[in-house]
């Protein structure tokens, strides 16, 4: 396993459609007419980013071991549907200890006009 | 106080990760997930947080007021358990957060949210 705290990767643009908001916000009890559910930063934030750790060959993230531990979301304000948003993510920090290892993931997004809308931290927990 | 009590189904869950787009096998596959030390499918941790989310936004008088949303995943959640999701005012715009599952286990802890009035 390989140590990549502060690495960053690149941005990705993300669409937010109102179909998908309102079968997302169905599937979690609450109801399409209140807008973006807060927790679909899920999808235009950690589900546009955590792929690029995954798939950085360096940071060796087993997939198989990992466990999502910590999640918690900050908003300056909540996306609208039909916006564009852009994010992009980090290694906040790369940490061992006793067997196990710890990863700090961050994702900020911003709106098209670079405003912040939210900012994301994650700790995966990779079991050895 | 502000509660909801879910029971957690197969199907839910299948929903979850065709809306969400995290279709890790562990959440949809009883033999893949029994193959990596799992008891069988579990729930995603981020549908339960996003129920409890659901929860704090009613309690917060409305989802575009939440400002700061935390959880730790302490305990794995199957098809058939019941948890109760609950907030609790907790002082000057905060509240406590829980998710507690039918045996009284918290499945989330270390769960906050802030919002704005």
């Amino acid at each position: 396993m390989a140590a990549v705290a502060g690495r960053t990767y690149p941005a990705v643009q993300f669409e937010i459609d109102a179909d998908r908001v309102a079968a997302f916000a169905k599937a979690i009890g609450a109801d399409p007419a209140d807008g973006v559910p807060p927790t679909f930063a899920a999808v235009y934030s950690l589900g546009v980013t955590v792929p690029h750790l995954f798939a950085d060959e360096e940071a060796a993230v087993d997939f198989a071991r990992l466990l999502h531990a910590e999640q918690e979301f900050e908003w300056e304000r909540h996306p609208r549907a039909g916006e564009t948003v852009t994010s992009r993510g980090r290694v906040a920090s790369d940490s061992s200890r006793r067997g196990m290892r710890f990863v700090s993931f961050e994702a900020d997004t911003s709106d098209s006009n670079g405003a912040p809308v939210c900012r994301s931290r994650t700790l995966f927990v990779i079991r050895s | 106080m502000t509660e909801r009590r879910i029971t957690f189904t197969r199907e839910q869950i299948a929903e979850y990760a065709e809306v969400s787009g995290d279709h890790n096998p562990i959440h949809l596959d009883d033999e893949f997930a029994r193959s990596v030390g799992l008891p069988g499918l579990i729930a995603h941790g981020m549908l339960q947080m996003g129920l409890l989310a659901t929860v704090a936004a009613e309690a917060a008088g409305g989802p575009g007021r939440l400002r700061r949303l935390s959880v730790r995943f302490a305990g794995m959640v199957v098809p058939g358990d019941t948890v109760t999701f609950r907030a609790e005012p907790a002082g000057d715009r905060r509240l406590e957060l829980s998710a507690l599952n039918q045996k009284g286990e918290a499945v989330l802890t270390k769960a906050m949210a802030e919002y704005e009035k």
